[in-house]
């Protein structure tokens, strides 16, 4: 009779167990900094769709032989500046990684190896106007974030870059905007004059 | 030349039938007969057009505001400008139509905002982003023109259902444009445009059918039954009227404010739902933004049949118990919207949300239509000036709600919602007092003083000179034809009495 509500309280723990290694949300705050990541750009303000960064990342050599054995693959991302998340809450930090939306835009994604790798990476045409750093993560084989490194201290003020977006305009945008307003304009004064002369041939 | 006799007549060349105005009494939804039907297809089109403009950035937003730069301040800020443009354009609106005639009216305002549309893909800047919002939104004032030209076709018994068809048809634009401006974005999008040029291009869409649908107007529609007002005018069928005395008469008349801050708290909530509700759900539930998007159009979509219904339902309480009827309905359903607002504001759970949102728009939107079933008897000279300030007054309470409770960070979300609930409660209460001579108010009846017939309201806004000169005659068959506004149980025991002259001798 004993024997059942300790099976029972074994199997709960058990359970429990398992939900937390499944449903673990992944904190930045329990990520080590073990990678060094260096991003390098012709200069500081960059254009989307033409400029090119290089990117650098490897484990810091300082540390301990076997700290990335867990390491299967690595990401590497643009991440937002402090400055460039105010009043905007589509890019704000969050301690949760499956809710954070600090990094939106991948430059690379591969296998990880033991020793450094580069990148060269062109900026897509969709990256908006803000100022960024370079963000990578470590990932183990079931794709969990489980360490992590930025070309920017812990406060995210240094080695900041900008890169300004295209406008996405067009000159033939342009024109057609101008031609199709000014033909409403037009077509509204043809029609009063229209209906002017019908007035006037009423009254006759 | 034309003889006006008592009781609907049914002339031959008119589809439907119609009263001594030539007004419809009936209202065929799927008809496209000239002039009654025609005029009401063109009129809720053309306003389901610039709805759909005018709410044609919110869906796109998340691509906006990176290509633009924009912060939530200038997001927030953009939403008050888009419904505050309206405010001073409705009543502007209201006046010309009594002027010049809802046609002329309507598609001027339409192809004059046309262009704003189609600026906005050359938008680059929070200011120019603004600025367009702000002047796209002029374009919902043809609501009034709406209004005013359904008032102009259709008679008292099926008036409040036009209008409420009409309104609820062109405010789907709303919750229609949310679904249609992502559909054509990423069309443009798949077919090899980058993401900050395809929101560009597909700004053309509505920007074209806005335009296209002026065209109609101009080309199909009428504004009275028996034509244009400059025809008629010229040939002396129609009286001009002089702007002065129409908008001293509509601005002068105190229902017509009343009925302008209720209806801020119907429809101005309604605005105010458009813009923040998906924003809302996103928020609380965290729910994916095209989910989001989703639940946001079927806010503005229950008005297919909310609103209508609301017209319906006054028309049908009109008929039973006359004005009073009318009202009641009104302050009952407007207070139980707010009640469910505050409910909304309070449910934690999203399935809970959903039904309750859903339940309280079809409140609210019922409101809207039930106000309009009033509007058209508050004044006939000045139709247009009262319709106008209603119209604005919705703005004015967009504006203002989300000023006090939608801007910032003050008070959360939710919180902002159940304050709004309470003040659309406490708005609702000066609808007690309204009251017609002829017909009563909610708590008191009609007055038994000999001078308190329709005649006399509607004449009180014509001085004696005007009269002599022949000016009220519109408004002599109105008042006429307004009579059943007393009631089923009343309008039987008072026979109609021969109080229209014979016209044109």
């Amino acid at each position: 009779m004993a024997a059942a509500p300790r099976l029972l309280l074994g199997f709960l723990l058990v359970l429990a167990c398992f939900s937390e290694t499944c449903f673990a949300t992944i904190t930045f705050s329990s990520l080590p900094r073990t990678l060094v990541v260096t991003a390098s750009h012709p200069q500081r303000l960059l254009k989307a769709g033409e400029d090119k960064i290089t990117v650098r990342w490897g484990l810091n050599q300082t540390l301990a032989a076997g700290t990335d054995s867990a390491y299967k693959s690595i990401k590497v991302e643009l991440c937002y500046a402090p400055i460039s998340q105010v009043d905007r809450a589509w890019r704000k930090t969050v301690d949760n990684l499956s809710k954070d939306k600090t990094c939106q835009f991948k430059i690379v994604k591969g296998p990880y190896t033991t020793t450094n790798q580069s990148s060269e990476w062109t900026i897509e045409r969709d990256v908006p106007t803000a100022t960024y750093f370079v963000r990578a993560y470590a990932l183990d084989a079931k794709d969990n974030e489980v360490a992590y490194g930025q070309n920017t201290d812990a406060k995210k003020t240094t080695n900041l870059f900008e890169i300004q977006a295209i406008t996405g305009r067009h000159v033939s945008l342009d024109i057609a905007s101008v031609c199709f307003s000014a033909f409403s304009i037009v077509a509204l004064m043809g029609f009063f004059l229209a209906e002017k002369r019908k007035g006037i041939k009423a009254q006759q | 030349m034309e003889i006006s006799s008592n009781g609907a007549e049914t002339q031959p060349k008119f589809a439907l039938p119609v009263d001594s105005e030539h007004k419809a009494t009936e209202f065929r939804l799927f008809s496209v007969a000239a002039p009654h039907m025609r005029a009401f297809h063109l009129s809720w089109v053309s306003f389901f057009a610039c709805f759909v403009s005018t709410f044609a950035a919110p869906p796109l937003l998340p691509i906006i505001r990176d290509n633009l730069n924009l912060t939530a301040t200038d997001i927030g800020n953009a939403g008050i400008a888009s419904v505050s443009g309206a405010v001073f354009a409705r009543l502007a609106m209201g006046t010309a139509c009594d002027l010049f005639g809802p046609r002329l009216a309507s598609a001027s305002l339409i192809l004059l905002t046309a262009p704003v549309v189609f600026f906005t893909s050359i938008a680059s800047s929070p200011v120019s982003f603004l600025l367009v919002r702000f002047f796209t939104g002029f374009s919902l004032a043809t609501f009034v023109s709406t209004q005013f030209w359904m008032s102009s076709m259709f008679s008292a018994p099926v008036v409040g259902t036009a209008n409420g068809v009409a309104g609820g048809w062109g405010n789907l634009g709303g919750g229609a444009t949310q679904l249609i401006m992502p559909l054509v974005f990423g069309l443009i999008r798949d077919i090899g445009a980058v993401k900050f040029t395809a929101w560009r291009i597909a700004f053309f869409i509505p920007a074209l059918f806005q335009t296209l649908s002026a065209f109609a107007i101009l080309l199909f529609g009428q504004d009275l039954p028996d034509g244009n007002y400059k025809r008629l005018q010229k040939s002396g069928d129609k009286q001009k009227d002089k702007f002065s005395r129409v908008f001293y008469h509509g601005i002068t008349n105190y229902r017509g404010w009343i009925l302008a801050l209720t209806y801020g708290y119907c429809f101005g909530v309604e605005l105010t739902i458009d813009n923040i509700i998906a924003e809302y759900f996103y928020d609380r539930f965290n729910l994916k933004l095209h989910t989001a998007g989703i639940i946001a159009a079927s806010f503005g979509l229950a008005n297919i049949i909310s609103r209508p219904g609301g017209g319906m339902l006054s028309d049908a309480m009109g008929k039973r118990f006359g004005m009073r009827g009318r009202l009641w309905t009104l302050w009952t359903v407007q207070t139980l919207g707010g009640v469910f607002c505050i409910i909304l504001g309070q449910v934690g759970s999203l399935s809970a949300s959903v039904a309750v949102m859903i339940i309280f728009s079809f409140f609210v939107q019922a409101a809207c239509g039930l106000t309009f079933g009033v509007v058209p008897f508050v004044s006939r000279r000045s139709l247009g000036v009262i319709s106008g300030m209603t119209g604005g007054g919705g703005n004015v309470g967009a504006v203002v709600t989300q000023l006090i409770f939608f801007k910032g960070s003050r008070y959360s979300k939710e919180t902002g919602i159940t304050l709004m609930g309470i003040m659309i409660i406490c708005c609702s209460l000066p609808l007690f007092l309204i009251y017609f001579p002829q017909w009563g108010g909610m708590f008191c009846g009609p007055s038994s003083d000999k001078t308190a017939t329709e005649e006399d309201y509607y004449m009180s806004e014509w001085s004696s000179n005007e009269k002599d000169k022949g000016l009220h005659e519109a408004s002599l068959k109105f008042a006429d034809n307004s009579r059943r506004e007393r009631g089923r149980s009343v309008h039987s025991q008072t026979l109609p009495s021969n109080a229209t002259p014979p016209a044109n001798v």
